[in-house]
């Protein structure tokens, strides 16, 4: 018998596939995976306590930076706590377009996540440019309506910036004809290639009771099979008009998280058809209540959350009834998500480990704040 | 390259030189051409995968350096040259040195016995197919050798998976390649070449059939899934996707390559690139009958030989360039299947390459070499061998022979993978129920 002794790895905080600057701490034997850490907290930049020296109004570009995948959903969630504690309306119109750009977000979000997975099995940047192709054509439009590609900075307390424009509809419309096509070509580079299964059926398996216990949300708990989807669950905004599904897997591997995500993009276009239908035109009131803009909150506190795409995004705030919150906290998907990463990875191997963490979806600018 | 010498020295000039100086001259010649030749090819190589993956990703790829980027790999080069040459300081400096040189010379003598055209070889070893994959296999200790010196996970964990996946791939790779030389009766890469003149048939010895230079190994069901087993097991051996496992850059950085940079960098990536040119070459000339084609035949039928003296060497020069053509043109359509895999799939997993190569791909290609004796016995041996099944058929002619053959074959070889394929897919299922007894069970998402 052969004695083998365990190795210690650093994968990160250089790496190619960490997304970021993240670190696992790795210990393997030969090519198992005995133990892993995840560490991270290499890319914090005091977040949560420059907001409390920030106005309302002045957090809401940071909150773009968490997640630079989807600005839109951050400021979503900020901008209801910020409502929630001001007691604020929003306008019916405001509202549609809120919704509108947020699901737009989930897609161009699961679009690249997608992609970025694929090329962490190894496959040499084509799924990956075909994800990011996508991309690209929604953040045209974000472009659009806001000016900026990927920090849009686009709501505000009490509705948006500013109206879409006349040529957006019509360019979501042809847009939303496109999408059905590349949604079922990502399917089905997953489900008809023989590799791609074997490299992901069975592999970083998350059980539903250890999922839940360590507070993960998003397509990653609802790859495990739990059908929880805060839209649902605690409909905000006006989600509660939307007739949606929300898909759950059933053995909780990244293959179940793949397909998830692939039906989420299906669904979050059911949604924008809705809007499209429902949408009030633009006389039914303003959207962007410039007199609220310096809000001064009475003392209290409040906790939003949206299903941003990659799971549960709140923000908590603490008023002392100034123009600054006095407490301003993130609650980041990205960074209770990575939390279970050891477990996922126990037993598996170290070509496994990219896959798992390309699985779960991270963005590092939001697990570290 | 001999007669050619000779004519235009001895005929031509009037020089009357003796023979030795002929032979230098035209192995000087030989040599030269090659080494020139190998480089050059390779810097072509990286613009053309550049070029073609881009066009599978929607992008346009490098074409800002010279006309249509035709010179970014010369620009890649002059780069690479003035790259700062880091050592690690806890590597071993000597071993750090000569793994790359390790690791590219062997490469480089593997043109050696490449056949580019009728009588255009560098040397025509008795024992050349069994050359070119022995010093192949060297160029593995190179890359141990980096992994090991550069004292760093990363590139050990790389150089073990390539040490063990160039050593589990050599063998289907070497049995697939038994066929030929039992086709062709002899190891010397021109005899198989030369076997593959003629039409399908040609194997049968049939005088009459014309010379079109088609008689390709693949057209047979023997070699066609020899030519199947052995592209794969050169994927791996080149270290291409999906099985560029030893430095997947998303899990090791860049495996056993990790602490290297500058030219000895560029040595590693010249190695592999002119290792996965000459198998692409090698799979082209053993079963795409490297330079045969239709042409060359008649062509070296007219030139000047020593059987041929009143030949005119002009066709001597005609015959080698179309045949190179042949050649190149069969290797750059492998290459470019290699390419589109790298743009298309993503790689697989070390355990899951082991289990492909150890469970499917060898038995496959032994059952393969069965195949290969039963082919050569019903197609070459006559009723005066004494076999069987042709006594039974009573004297029948070459084309009859040549149909048995295939039919006996093309079943053996189906079922064999097709009970191959089962047993794995099996073994797939397996799993995939001792996943289900755990009591989790696999299926699709549903709505809820």
């Amino acid at each position: 018998m052969i004695t083998t002794d365990e190795l210690q790895i650093n994968i990160g905080p250089q790496h190619p596939s960490t997304h970021g600057v993240f670190r696992m701490l790795l210990t393997v034997d030969g090519e198992t995976v005995v133990h892993l850490e995840p560490v991270f907290g290499y890319l914090h930049r005091n977040h949560e306590q420059l907001a409390e020296v920030n106005t309302y109004l002045q957090n809401m570009p940071y909150t773009d930076r968490l997640d630079y995948f989807n600005s839109m959903a951050n400021n979503h969630a900020y901008a209801l706590a910020v409502e929630k504690l001001a007691g604020i309306e929003v306008p019916e119109r405001a509202e549609y377009i809120r919704v509108l750009m947020v699901e737009l977000t989930r897609i161009l979000n699961h679009a690249g996540a997608l992609g970025f997975m694929i090329n962490d099995m190894g496959a040499w940047q084509t799924p990956l440019a075909f994800g990011i192709r996508e991309r690209e054509k929604i953040l045209d439009l974000f472009e659009l309506v806001s000016g900026a590609r990927m920090m849009c900075n686009y709501f505000r307390f009490g509705g948006v910036v500013r109206d879409i424009p006349d040529e957006f509809i019509p360019r979501m419309k042809k847009l939303m004809i496109a999408m059905p096509a590349y949604m079922d070509e990502l399917e089905r580079l997953l489900r008809e290639n023989e590799i791609l299964l074997a490299r992901s059926e069975g592999i970083g398996i998350l059980p539903r009771e250890v999922a839940v216990s360590y507070g993960v949300t998003g397509p990653v708990l609802r790859g495990s099979g739990i059908a929880y989807d805060i839209r649902k669950a605690e409909p905000y905004s006006i989600y509660d008009r939307f007739d949606f599904d929300v898909p759950v897997g059933s053995v909780g591997d990244v293959y179940d998280r793949f397909l998830v995500r692939i039906e989420e993009m299906r669904q979050s276009r059911r949604i924008l058809e809705q809007i499209i239908e429902q949408l009030p035109d633009a006389s039914g009131g303003h959207i962007n209540p410039k007199a609220r803009q310096n809000v001064r909150p009475p003392v209290g506190d409040a906790y939003a959350r949206v299903e941003s795409p990659k799971g549960e995004l709140g923000f908590y705030l603490v008023s002392d009834g100034g123009t600054k919150p006095y407490r301003y906290k993130v609650r980041a998907p990205s960074f209770i998500n990575l939390t279970p990463l050891g477990d996922m990875c126990r037993g598996y191997k170290v070509a496994d480990i990219v896959v798992i963490l390309g699985s779960i979806d991270i963005v590092m600018g939001e697990v570290d704040r | 390259m001999y007669d050619v010498v000779d004519f235009l020295l001895n005929t031509q000039l009037g020089l009357n030189s003796p023979d030795w100086v002929v032979m230098l001259i035209s192995h000087l010649v030989v040599v030269g051409m090659l080494f020139a030749v190998a480089p050059l090819q390779v810097l072509f190589l990286t613009y053309y995968e550049r070029r073609a993956i881009a066009r599978m990703q929607d992008r346009v790829g490098p074409n800002r350096v010279g006309y249509e980027g035709l010179l970014q790999p010369v620009a890649d080069g002059v780069k690479m040259f003035t790259k700062e040459d880091i050592v690690p300081d806890s590597a071993d400096k000597i071993v750090h040195l000569l793994a790359p040189i390790v690791a590219a010379a062997p490469v480089l003598y593997m043109f050696a016995v490449l056949p580019w055209g009728p009588n255009m070889i560098a040397v025509d070893l008795p024992t050349g197919l069994l050359f070119f994959f022995a010093i192949s296999s060297i160029s593995t200790v190179g890359l141990l050798m980096a992994g090991w010196a550069s004292n760093n996970k990363f590139a050990l964990l790389g150089a073990m998976r390539a040490v063990a996946q160039v050593v589990s791939y050599e063998i289907p790779a070497l049995l697939s390649l038994l066929f030929a030389v039992m086709f062709a009766g002899s190891m010397s890469l021109m005899a198989i070449v030369e076997a593959q003149g003629g039409l399908f048939i040609s194997t049968t010895d049939v005088p009459s059939v014309p010379d079109l230079g088609l008689g390709w190994f693949v057209f047979t069901p023997v070699g066609f899934l020899a030519f199947v087993c052995f592209f794969i097991a050169a994927l791996a051996e080149g270290e291409r996707t999906p099985f560029d496992i030893p430095e997947a850059d998303s899990e090791i950085v860049a495996g056993y390559m990790t602490e290297y940079s500058g030219m000895k960098f560029a040595m590693f990536y010249l190695a592999q690139y002119i290792l996965n040119f000459l198998l692409c070459a090698i799979t082209a000339t053993i079963f795409f009958g490297g330079w045969q084609g239709p042409g060359v035949a008649w062509l070296v039928s007219q030139s000047l030989s020593a059987d041929n003296p009143a030949g005119n060497p002009v066709y001597n020069v005609l015959a080698g360039m179309l045949g190179t053509f042949y050649l190149l043109a069969k290797t750059y359509m492998f290459f470019f299947v290699m390419v589109a895999l790298r743009g298309a799939f993503p790689r697989l997993r070390i355990d899951q390459l082991m289990n492909f190569g150890w469970k499917f791909l060898i038995p496959l290609t032994m059952i393969n070499i069965l195949s290969a004796a039963l082919w050569i016995a019903i197609t070459r041996w006559g009723t005066a061998q004494g076999f069987g099944i042709i006594e039974f058929a009573g004297e029948p002619g070459n084309l009859v022979r040549w149909v048995i053959a295939f039919a006996v074959t093309l079943v053996i070889n189906v079922a064999a993978y097709w009970f191959l394929a089962r047993l794995n897919v099996q073994d797939h299922a397996a799993r995939q129920a001792a996943l289900t007894a755990g009591g989790l069970a696999v299926s699709p998402p549903r709505s809820a």
